[in-house]
């Protein structure tokens, strides 16, 4: 690991911890300052309300926000160097859209009853899955290896599709059922709790850990698929794993937050700019700057305008902007 | 087969969706031998190439690496043994031309030692820090040149290598391969490439072999006639041409 690398990568670790004790720290509530301290230091004696704020609902918010940043970056580097786009990113196979179509689907047609029996975020975990399946559909030909221009073209299709259903649900549906909807696809991390941390992390881990491994094999896709075959990598099957372990990333982070666009498209642009492209140090440091980000834009959507909430997914998206514009500029392909 | 055969392909076909691209082709390169594939556009030589790593699979016949099948090979000792130098797009934002080099070597975990003599020869050495998207097509060319002898394999596997480097670095690129006698198998469209280089040479047309033998028994006017449609002979490893047959 160059030295310039290493010094990104412990500033961003050392940002991140920052962030997340300011994201416990800091909220709605009206706590002094001598309260949120001693909560954090000796929570037994502490005000019951205080502890319940902090231990129960800010720490599991910070924590879950924390790893769903983490895997939405680390989702889009890895469908950014297999897929060889800089556009690419964990959305680009059309998962929010098939997400999204799913939920609110589900949320105007299917009785309330039904709908909480069965989970806004298992519905939308399904309706990814079908839109990647459909976009895997569309690409295979056979006999010949994916080739990811059909592929991306192929998730655009069927994004499309999706958004089409989506808005036609949006515009017939109960306005009620309608606007719950919306909220959702807005994005907010408000529903996240306890529950959600082991099954984050275990998500997380169990993609994070053999990307990790397989970092030179991502280094040599970077070069071209036939220089990548010629280099010993199995393309098609590493392929095929990176968009299962993305369907996984994605859909355990949609399940929790909702759709949050962006994290994955402009952070690995980034963490590149800062310690180049080569995997062992890109993964990490994406990861952790995905994960500062939306700890901090999370933040931001809870006091900003407090003690109305604003959706985490609209407000990434209005940070966002500005730099997917410099990146598009940016965007110039090699060889 | 002859017991220094390293390269063997036995009756060999290639499909390409409902047509073979590559007929019942027998092949066998011996170990340390420069063996050149000549033919026409479109004669199946690049077809055959891919076979060797792995981006196209044979639908009939054998192909044996030291007297092992290929599919026994695991694919990192494979690529190890056989080293390819392709043509194809990448993503290469982010990286540095020493990385292009680097990460030729993450799969056969040896060879670090040789990266600078590697960019040495392909005469990078003064730009091994540079950007690859601020690199020229040529110089990106010399760096996967650099990759390639840095990995150092036991059968170099080169595809139309003139193509995209300049006279001087053809040269250079072949000279060094010849020198550190290896077992080369190249796809060649130069015949005066072929006569300096080649040991042995196949000739493929229409998909088949037609013609296998030593290089100036091979490259005889008749042939070049057959093959490439042209008026030429060999004079003492130099290619004459009169001009194409109508």
């Amino acid at each position: 690991m160059q030295p310039s690398s290493s010094a990104a990568l412990s500033l961003g670790v050392a940002l991140l911890f920052l962030s997340m004790l300011a994201g416990i720290l800091w909220g709605t509530a009206e706590l002094s300052w001598a309260e949120r301290l001693h909560v954090l230091t000796r929570s037994d004696d502490a005000p019951r309300g205080v502890s319940l704020i902090i231990w129960q609902w800010r720490v599991p918010r910070v924590l879950a926000v924390a790893l769903i940043g983490a895997m939405l970056a680390l989702a889009g580097v890895l469908m950014q160097s297999t897929l060889r786009n800089p556009m690419a990113d964990p959305y680009i196979m059309g998962l929010s859209s098939g997400a999204s179509a799913a939920a609110v689907a589900a949320l105007i047609w299917l009785p309330e009853g039904v709908v909480q029996m069965i989970g806004v975020p298992v519905i939308s975990f399904l309706g990814a899955g079908v839109a990647f399946a459909m976009t895997l559909l569309l690409s295979v030909r056979r006999g010949h290896s994916l080739d990811p221009n059909i592929v991306i073209l192929a998730g655009v299709a069927i994004s499309l599709m999706f958004q089409s259903v989506t808005s036609f649900f949006l515009y017939i549906g109960d306005p009620h059922a309608s606007r719950s909807a919306l909220g959702w696809l807005m994005g907010s991390a408000a529903g996240a709790d306890w529950a959600d941390i082991p099954v984050l992390v275990a998500g997380f881990g169990l993609i994070a850990v053999p990307a990790f491994r397989y970092a030179p094999s991502l280094d040599a896709m970077l070069l071209g698929d036939q220089r990548a075959l010629a280099l010993g990598v199995r393309v098609d099957r590493l392929r095929v794993l990176v968009f299962t372990g993305t369907v996984l990333l994605t859909g355990l982070a949609v399940s929790v937050a909702g759709i949050v666009g962006f994290v994955g498209l402009i952070l690995p642009h980034l963490a590149r700019l800062l310690a180049g492209a080569r995997h062992r140090v890109l993964l990490p440091l994406a990861t952790v700057l995905g994960a500062l980000t939306l700890v901090i834009v999370d933040l931001l959507c809870r006091t900003l305008l407090a003690p109305e909430e604003l959706p985490l997914g609209v407000l990434m998206a209005l940070f966002a902007a500005p730099p997917f514009i410099l990146i598009l500029r940016r965007a110039r392909r090699a060889v | 087969m002859r017991s220094d055969t390293f390269l063997q392909l036995d009756r060999v076909s290639v499909a390409g969706g409902d047509t073979t691209i590559v007929h019942d082709a027998s092949l066998a390169v011996v170990k340390g031998e420069f063996h050149g594939l000549l033919g026409a556009n479109g004669a199946g030589k690049t077809s055959l190439l891919r076979l060797l790593y792995f981006d196209a699979r044979p639908s009939a016949g054998r192909i044996r690496l030291m007297g092992r099948q290929q599919d026994n090979w695991p694919r990192l000792d494979w690529a190890q043994m056989v080293g390819v130098l392709v043509q194809g797009g990448g993503l290469l934002n982010g990286l540095r031309l020493r990385d292009i080099v680097e990460i030729g070597l993450n799969s056969s975990r040896n060879g670090r030692h040789r990266i600078g003599e590697a960019l040495e020869i392909a005469g990078l050495s003064d730009i091994a820090n540079r950007p690859a998207e601020h690199l020229s097509g040529g110089e990106l060319q010399r760096a996967f040149m650099a990759q390639l002898l840095a990995r150092d394999p036991e059968l170099y596997v080169l595809d139309e290598p003139t193509n995209h480097l300049d006279l001087h670095y053809q040269l250079i690129l072949l000279d060094e391969v010849k020198r550190r006698g290896k077992t080369v198998l190249a796809s060649l469209h130069d015949l005066s490439i072929a006569a300096r280089y080649c040991d042995r040479v196949s000739v493929m047309d229409q998909g088949r072999i037609v013609a296998q033998g030593k290089t100036e028994s091979i490259l005889t006017p008749d042939r070049l006639a057959q093959t490439y449609r042209i008026a030429a002979h060999m004079d003492q490893g130099v290619l004459r041409v009169q001009g194409p047959l109508v």
